[in-house]
Formats: C-alpha cells, sequence, structure tokens
C-alpha cells in the first residue's frame, strides 16, 4: 500500500478494528477494506453505498455473474488484486473452470448469450467509452437482455472502473490464494456496505 | 441509503462527494475527477500527472507519482483524496456513457 495512512487506519477505531480482524479472521486484513474504513466521508461511503446497491442490491444478475463482472472489468484494467479478490467470490456460486474460462476470453466461454452480452457491453464500455452508443445496447436487448439489466450491469461496470483504478494506484498487497478464498466467504456473507 | 436506492441517485451522490473540498486545497479534488475522466482539467502539477495516469492507465502508477503528490499535498489524507477522485472521475466516465447509450437506444426505438 503506497499510503501508510490508509493501511495503517485514520482512527483510532479504524486501527483497533483493521488489528482485531486480521487476528480474529487469522489473514492480514486486504488493502480493499482498508480503503473502505478510510477517510469514509469524502468519498468512500458513498462509493460503498453504490457498490453495495450495485453488487448486492436487486437485480436479475446472480450475485456470482455480477462478481465475475467485477473479476472481468479488473482484467481489462490490469489489476490483479480485484481479478483475485472478485474472482474467488464468483466461484462460489459458479464452476471455477467457466469462471476462468471468461477470464481468458468471455466471447467463447461456456456461459449464457445474455452474460455474454452483458460482458460484450462492458468490454466496449470500459476499454472504449467515447463508441459506446445504442447499438450496444440494442444488441444486448437482442441477446434478451432488459434496460433494466443493462443499468445493473453497467453499475457494476462503473464502480469497478473506480475500485481497480484506486487498488493500482494504491499499490494493493496481493494476498495469496487461501487468504483471497477466506476473504470471499466474509465478502459474500458482509457485503460492501 | 438502502440496497434499493437508484443507481443514478447513487452515482450523483458519489459524484458530489468526490469533486468536494476533502482535506486538500479547494478545487485540487474536482479537478483531479476531470483529469481522471479525461476532460480539461485547472490542475497543476504534480496532481495532473497523478490524475491522469489514474485515469488512463493506473496500473502505470508508480511510487514517484504518489510521493510528488504526498509530498506538495503535505498528508496521505489528501493524496489519497486525488486518487479517490481521480478513479471516480474515470468510472462515472463511463457510466455517464452507458447512460447516454441507454437513452439512445430508447429514442430510436420510439
Amino acid at each position: 500500500m503506497r499510503l501508510a495512512e490508509v493501511e495503517r487506519g485514520d482512527t483510532l477505531r479504524h486501527r483497533l478494528l483493521i488489528r482485531m480482524i486480521s487476528r480474529f479472521a487469522g489473514y492480514r486484513l486486504p488493502d480493499a477494506a482498508r480503503v473502505a474504513f478510510y477517510d469514509r466521508d469524502f468519498a468512500g461511503r458513498a462509493l460503498g453505498e453504490w457498490t453495495n446497491r450495485a453488487m448486492r442490491g436487486p437485480s436479475a444478475w446472480s450475485v456470482s455473474e455480477r462478481e465475475l463482472m467485477a473479476a472481468t472489468v479488473a482484467t481489462w484494467n490490469e489489476c490483479p488484486f480485484c481479478v483475485g479478490a472478485h474472482r474467488a467470490v464468483a466461484v462460489l456460486g459458479m464452476d471455477d473452470a467457466v469462471a476462468a474460462a471468461v477470464l481468458v476470453d468471455y466471447r467463447t466461454a461456456p456461459i449464457s448469450d445474455r452474460l455474454r452480452a452483458a460482458l460484450a457491453f462492458l468490454d466496449r464500455m470500459t476499454n472504449d467509452p467515447d463508441d459506446l452508443g445504442g447499438d450496444d445496447v440494442r444488441a444486448a436487448l437482442d441477446a434478451g437482455l432488459s434496460v433494466d439489466d443493462v443499468r445493473d450491469a453497467a453499475a457494476v461496470g462503473a464502480v469497478f472502473n473506480i475500485i481497480t483504478r484506486n487498488a493500482n494506484a494504491l499499490d494493493f498487497e496481493i494476498p495469496s490464494p487461501g487468504d483471497f478464498a477466506r476473504a470471499a466467504t466474509m465478502l459474500l456473507r458482509r457485503g460492501y456496505g | 441509503m438502502s440496497k434499493d436506492a437508484s443507481h443514478h441517485d447513487l452515482a450523483e451522490r458519489l459524484r458530489a462527494q468526490a469533486r468536494s473540498v476533502g482535506a486538500g486545497a479547494p478545487g485540487v479534488n474536482a479537478g483531479a475527477v476531470d483529469a481522471g475522466a479525461g476532460q480539461p482539467s485547472d490542475l497543476t502539477e504534480p496532481y495532473r500527472m497523478l490524475a491522469e495516469q489514474v485515469g488512463r492507465a493506473s496500473f502505470r502508477v508508480t511510487d514517484a507519482h504518489v510521493d510528488a503528490v504526498r509530498d506538495a499535498v503535505g498528508s496521505d489524507q489528501a493524496a489519497f483524496e486525488i486518487v479517490m477522485a481521480a478513479s471516480v472521475g474515470a468510472g462515472l466516465r463511463r457510466w455517464d456513457a452507458a447512460m447516454r447509450a441507454i437513452e439512445e437506444a430508447g429514442d430510436a426505438a420510439r
């Protein structure tokens, strides 16, 4: 982590909380959680609430599908922390081989046409936002998505285009595969709020 | 705010928070939102270089980018807010593009 105070915590309460959670969980509290605790009155609380709405709120997309969308956005943004963290949550509800195939190339992975269309939309939105247009939405609708489905997927894309940048710019420490898996169980249970 | 709140409301709240003054000098966080979104901004160095890099290719941000901003603003908190603001700018640029695309698709269908 590039900023020591973010890693340590900005209040006594947060510093104690970080130490306590790490001790009880048995692994170093991931940097994403430390960022979520830090300077919450600036943008952290608002980002956490939108992230929780996008990832755990009402949606036709399953939690695993949303987590896989997050991991895929992280792949495009070259964020190894977020790929590991969100793939680990996704595979709690889907086949690991399917998740792996999506992260290599969603266009050829064994997934539904609906999910493939959502990922194609997120691909354009993430990598070429100035060229995103009505045709991209119509392609998604033709594949069976509703406008709400497109909007819900876009919200996942938006928050993970933020979170991946925070993670990369602050140089989040990468946990071991075992610690990613342990943290995923907590993230699935507790959400992002 | 509940899990049923609209994406629109949550996005606008985040936009307003990220543009707020926070721990640094007035205008710097708002400038970082704009620079992170790839828009023109009044940011000076070293803030501009960090905010633009976060928006364009965050995996290429270096210790030197962050250290220069940390030294210039004098606190981890103000430096953190510039990173956060630039990231929010990049994410909301894409959210705005998605909402325009949905509107465009709806207009064409009418």
